[in-house]
């Protein structure tokens, strides 16, 4: 732990920047401890086990872990390992597509020595995430932040992209499995785990900036964030009932689509209600006037920070950077009662710009990619709508057989395979006593 | 400037920071900063864009972290809340009152931390939290007298409001002021300001 530790580990270690091997420790946000998730990279490095699924030690929870600031000064010697990659295009092919990246090998591992991620990764890390949709790589802020990270830095991550919560190691999502088997699931602390692990997006930045990081990410949390919670919970808007609610109910599997949008519809509805005070935000106009509000001025401010850089701190992506961008691009999507939030935020050039230009560069195939559990409500409707008809006919079907079924048996209906001779002869010898008795 | 001065000499003594113009009465910081903006005197004045934006985004921190470290503290450690907290809050009130109000405000505060996701942590955590908040003020601070240099603003008074207040408020253990005091540009901002524009009113605590 840091105690009494002012800012001060120097960097020690090969730096192809000369300039920049100065006695510099780096802040993190405002959270800690983010899980890294650990992409299975297409690092030159030996032992790139990426064809390995999962790793055979038993999964146990995380347990927390000590503050960030630790975990950097212990980096010592091997943070050229981790450093940011001076320029997007530098970057190490994202995680799912060895392959067919094209752009060239981060320097970190096309540098220097694979040495120090040599005999580290038993397992590749594994990352549990949402699924994408409606364009982008994932639709829950804190995977897509987590995941933004992930790409940032080139963490060879295996990434499962699922609709399940239940099935991820931790049960929530997004989920870290580290290469030691541990499970993360807070987003903070799998971004410390990822720095841990010499991922590290804000190894240049200066003390100042790495307090600014810490101080802009409250600012996310508290301005922002109550705005994407309230697209959550507004049962009776049009974007929760004709968006949201209908992807994670379409999106998940049989039978939690019935109560698991629910379930998280409340949880959201009472951390809404917590972030608000006392007001409850039932109507339209107070919400608007205190959420909106607050999250346009929010807005501005970051455009002005922001200002005509290409990221917040300078001309590589760090940590806050993958935060701002998974706050903007959700924003963006969702479809607000008041289109006046995302008015304001379109007006905001730079900002757009700045998610375009993310967007572009770290995920260039995700806006085009197939998702892959279920589909987007966009597209591929069409192509439901064959298996939609057979199931419909099949169901049908079933219900048919089955009522008919249960009519045979319980007598209802009979079947007479009596010959129709014998029918009248019956009838007759029936009546034929009758008439008798009579 | 007077009135923030105020503002934050009742926020030290316990109570809620109002001030009392006129006929008007203008509770807690945000709105009190507001009014006397509209009155003409801003203290943010001297900012260009981009400080604003920092300065609000530190006000922010202050608040998630420093904040609700303090309420932590006061309702989630078992020794601070048997020894101070209970007692304190249910003073006012008789038998069984007291009590059940206390038990009633902690409950309250458990679960917002819970949904704020502080629910599981631990005292060191927090206290780990708290350090790396002191960090980040320690680091924006600097060298400077005042965060945005050579004039105090609404990020000056909240960030002494809270540290004051932690340095010598005595609880059942003094591992939050100790870790305040670990940075000593902050300890040294807190004794400036005290003693600039305290001074006056008697108060020495801080030396």
């Amino acid at each position: 732990l840091l105690s009494g530790d002012p800012p001060r580990s120097p960097r020690s270690g090969p730096s192809p920047q000369g300039p920049r091997s100065c006695p510099r420790h780096v802040q993190f946000g405002s959270s800690p401890q983010s899980q890294p998730r650990s992409p299975s990279c297409p690092s030159p490095g030996p032992a790139a086990p990426s064809g390995v699924r999962g790793s055979t030690q038993p999964r146990c929870r995380d347990s927390p872990r000590p503050a960030w600031p630790a975990a950097l000064f212990r980096c010592g010697g091997r943070l050229w390992m981790g450093r940011r990659p001076p320029s997007p295009e530098a970057r190490c092919p994202a995680p799912r597509r060895p392959a067919a990246s094209p752009h060239a090998r981060s320097p970190a591992s096309s540098g220097t020595s694979p040495g120090p991620q040599a005999g580290k990764m038993a397992a590749p890390m594994e990352l549990f995430c949402w699924s994408g949709g409606w364009g982008l790589p994932s639709v829950d802020l804190d995977s897509l932040a987590v995941l933004t990270y992930a790409r940032f830095t080139g963490a060879p991550l295996k990434v499962h992209k699922i609709t399940n919560p239940w099935r991820s190691p931790s049960g929530t999502l997004p989920a870290l499995q580290t290469s030691h088997g541990e499970v993360i699931s807070v987003p903070h602390k799998i971004i410390t785990h990822l720095r841990k692990e010499k991922y590290n997006a804000d190894y240049d930045l200066s003390a100042r900036q790495g307090a600014d990081t810490l101080a802009f990410m409250s600012l996310l949390e508290e301005k922002l964030l109550p705005v994407l919670v309230s697209v959550h919970t507004h049962t009776h808007t049009q974007n929760y009932v004709e968006v949201t609610r209908k992807w994670y109910a379409e999106a998940m599997p049989f039978p939690l689509n019935f109560f698991l949008p629910g379930r998280m519809q409340r949880q959201y509805m009472e951390r809404l209600q917590l972030l608000c005070g006392e007001h409850r935000p039932e109507d339209e106009e107070e919400l608007e006037k205190e959420l909106y509000q607050e999250a346009r001025e929010c807005l501005t401010l970051l455009s002005q920070r922001l200002g005509s850089q290409k990221f917040f701190f300078g001309d590589a992506p760090a940590s806050l950077d993958a935060f701002v961008f998974s706050y903007l691009v959700l924003l963006l999507q969702a479809k607000l009662p008041s289109g006046k939030l995302q008015a304001h935020l379109r007006g905001l050039h730079n900002l757009c710009a700045y998610c375009t230009h993310i967007l572009s560069l770290y995920f260039p195939w995700d806006g085009a990619e197939v998702p892959a559990p279920r589909q987007t409500p966009a597209g591929p409707e069409t192509e439901e709508e064959p298996y939609r008809r057979r199931n419909q006919i099949l169901s049908v079907l079933a219900g048919l057989a089955a009522m008919v079924g249960y009519a045979l048996l319980s007598g209802i209906v009979s079947i007479q395979r009596a010959t129709p001779a014998r029918v009248p002869g019956t009838q007759a010898l029936g009546m034929a006593e009758e008439d008798e008795e009579e | 400037m007077s009135l923030v001065a105020e503002a934050f000499v009742s926020q030290i003594a316990g109570k809620v920071p109002f001030i009392h113009v006129g006929n008007q009465v203008v509770s807690e910081l945000g709105p009190i900063v507001q009014f006397v903006k509209a009155k003409g005197h801003s203290l943010s004045d001297g900012l260009d864009e981009v400080q604003k934006a920092e300065m609000k985004a530190y006000m922010e921190l202050v608040n998630n972290m420093l904040l609700t470290a303090e309420l932590y503290l006061q309702w989630c450690d078992e020794a601070t809340v048997g020894e101070i907290t209970h007692a304190r809050y249910g003073s006012p009130y008789p038998w069984p009152l007291n009590h059940i109000l206390a038990y009633q405000k902690q409950w309250e505060v458990k679960r917002k931390m819970k949904a704020i996701g502080w629910g599981n942590k631990t005292l060191d955590q927090v206290l780990e939290d708290v350090d790396q908040c002191c960090q980040a003020l320690s680091q924006r601070l600097g060298t400077q007298p005042y965060f945005f240099n050579k004039q105090p603003t609404e990020l000056d008074a909240l960030v002494f409001g809270h540290l004051y207040t932690i340095l010598t408020t005595r609880l059942t253990n003094d591992e939050l002021s100790e870790k305040v005091k670990n940075y000593s540009n902050l300890l040294a901002f807190c004794r400036r300001i005290e003693q600039h524009y305290f001074e006056d009113h008697g108060r020495g605590r801080l030396s």
